[in-house]
């Protein structure tokens, strides 16, 4: 810093190649990183359909999801019985890695993942209701999660909303709304009889496996749609992360395009707790791992939805097939994510950043 | 004609006004010094001419036309704004932040192109950051921070530049660095500069004008030499000081009795 160039002679020419191998390295590894991750996402996504007791090959699974040969024992197997879990495993994982990622930049802190900040709990106080009060099943089950996690999204904007947004208090509205939420659940189960309370448990464990068609289709669509809106979102987000008065310096319309955001990601994650239950972390790791591997703050929505998917396919390799009895996937993510929260909680201490 | 000013400007937060009724007339090709006590609306005001404060009454123009009016993508690309706390994403690298300041100049689906690439490299260069291109922003020293934010918003390539507070946090080397740069870059580029100080000395010494506020109105305004006396300082700062000439540029000094 003493040492400082002046600026009326620092040398043009250095800064212009030094700047133009910066972009192009940044450029090489996005593109890099987001390659290796698709294929790693279709491998996982293959293998899924691949192990069990009928174990099959990776061609013949590839043929018989794309419909390309006519064996009907593989079919039933691959398209009738694993098909829709592997699908299942793979929307959910790119919804929640999206949504998660787009609550952590907007909120600027890393623990700002929609599981920690009422959502999820929405989601699942209303599903919960609806299985232990109307004997609810099925399609209906999700519907109400659906309803219950956007009512909770806006409780939380309405509630966190001063002058716009900010991070720290939706963060800690949110954690007051999901403790909340926790314990209108604790409350409705007590009240449960047996059979509800285990079929209630079992939703609020989150599995891969309990999805319906129905579902699923709706989930497909809602990301085809979803998925290009958060990747244009994308942009405004970049200048919203330099915090509200540099992103309206840059041209944009903070509250407009946070509203924008909140909205999709809510949506996103509201969809994923609907068909596959409150499967816990898988958002709340995507982003930081995407990043890591992008490297730092580049944020790539895309990348940490591939991250998600990779997350939870083999989340739900290992809970069916590697444990002695199947287990819901949302153990398994539980599992893993607990260590990796103490470790963000520790960290985040010592720099005494939130973010 | 001058570029930006301020008509009857009336600004406050919640229910309370900080300043009323200003009149602001910003210098082109100028930088302006905005100085004060604390607390007496001078940030605020800033943050009136850069529209991140809606206008209680009156209006800011800009080019002739109100800046409410505007579309704030196109106020983006005439005026840029140094804000006295910008957010830093974790671990963000510096060419990753100074290449987002070219944001108003790109659309939803437009790439990086030369224009903005060239932008970037000169602002890297007239803030002397070139070689810390690769470096996290959180690992930096506060004067280098600092440069690196000046370099964002120079990569915006606006003609008109407003900073609030920058030298806040920095010490008197640094300080002067960073207006010394504001001077080449005032020399270089005719860029309007407007920037908020708390020491008035180094408000005499690198600016052209100086606009003294005092519990949100303006008590006087001028070049520095005009400007600056003892009475002045009374007034504003509440200080008993005598005013003598700078020794090194000849510009009023003030020191405290």
């Amino acid at each position: 810093m003493t040492a400082t160039t002046h600026p009326a002679t620092a040398p043009t020419g250095t800064a212009a190649s030094a700047l133009r191998g910066n972009r192009r390295r940044r450029r090489a590894r996005s593109v890099l990183v987001t390659c290796a991750l698709t294929v790693a996402v279709a491998a996982l996504f293959v293998l899924t359909m691949m192990v069990g007791s009928f174990r099959i090959g990776a061609g013949e699974v590839v043929a018989s999801v794309l419909h390309l040969s006519d064996n009907p024992s593989v079919d039933f197997v691959v398209r009738g019985l694993r098909l829709p879990t592997a699908a299942t495993a793979l929307t959910v994982g790119l919804a929640l890695g999206a949504s998660g990622t787009i609550f952590q930049q907007l909120l600027r802190n890393p623990l700002a993942s929609p599981d920690f900040v009422g959502i999820t709990s929405g989601a699942g106080f209303a599903a919960v209701t609806g299985i232990v009060l109307l004997q609810a099943g099925g399609l209906v089950v999700s519907g109400l999660a659906l309803g219950g996690a956007v009512v909770a999204g806006l409780l939380m904007y309405v509630l966190a909303w001063r002058d716009g947004v900010t991070g720290y208090r939706f963060i800690l509205i949110g954690i007051g709304a999901s403790v909340f939420f926790d314990g209108l659940v604790g409350y409705v189960l007590s009240r449960a009889r047996l059979f509800e309370a285990r079929q209630a448990m079992h939703w609020l464990t989150g599995s891969v496996g309990q999805a319906s068609g129905d579902e699923l289709r709706l989930l497909c669509a809602a990301l085809l749609v979803l998925l290009p809106v958060a990747v244009l979102l994308q942009r405004p987000l970049r200048a919203l992360e330099l915090g509200d008065d540099a992103a309206r310096t840059l041209g944009t319309r903070p509250d407009l395009s946070r509203a924008g955001l909140l909205a999709t990601a809510v949506v996103l994650v509201a969809l994923a707790v609907a068909v596959a239950g409150p499967i816990v972390f898988v958002a709340l790791v995507a982003g930081p791992i995407a990043n890591r591997l992008l490297g730092p703050a580049t944020g790539g929505i895309v990348p940490a939805a591939l991250v998600g998917a990779a997350l939870l396919l083999t989340a739900d390799l290992v809970a069916v097939h590697l444990m002695p009895t199947p287990l819901p996937t949302g153990v398994v993510t539980g599992a893993v994510g607990a260590p990796y929260l103490l470790w963000l909680l520790a960290t985040t201490n010592r720099q005494g950043a939130g973010g | 004609m001058t570029r930006l000013r301020a008509e009857g400007l009336t600004l406050g937060y919640d229910d309370r006004t900080v300043v009323a009724n200003l009149d602001v007339t910003v210098l082109d090709g100028r930088i302006t010094a905005i100085v004060g006590a604390n607390a007496c609306g001078k940030s605020t005001l800033l943050r009136g001419l850069a529209r991140l404060l809606p206008a209680r009454d009156g209006a800011v123009y800009l080019d002739g036309r109100a800046v409410a009016d505007m579309r704030t993508a196109d106020v983006a690309k005439v005026l840029g704004l140094l804000p006295q706390t910008p957010v830093a994403p974790d671990g963000i690298t510096v060419a990753d932040l100074v290449s987002r300041g070219r944001y108003p100049h790109q659309g939803w689906f437009r790439r990086w192109t030369d224009r903005d690439h060239d932008a970037v490299t000169r602002a890297l260069d007239a803030t002397g950051t070139t070689d810390l291109i690769d470096r996290p922003i959180r690992d930096l020293s506060g004067g280098q921070r600092q440069r690196v934010w000046v370099a964002m918003a120079l990569a915006q390539e606006t003609d008109l530049l407003l900073l609030d507070e920058p030298t806040t946090y920095l010490d008197i080397n640094h300080q002067v660095e960073l207006l010394r740069l504001l001077r080449t870059l005032n020399a270089q580029s005719g860029k309007t500069i407007v920037v908020v100080l708390h020491d008035l000395n180094l408000a005499c010494r690198f600016c052209d004008h100086i606009i003294a506020m005092s519990d949100g109105a303006i008590v006087a305004e001028g070049t520095p030499a005009d400007v600056v006396s003892a009475e002045l300082v009374q007034k504003v700062f509440g200080l008993d000081c005598l005013v003598v000439p700078d020794p090194v540029a000849g510009t009023p000094m003030v020191v405290p009795v």
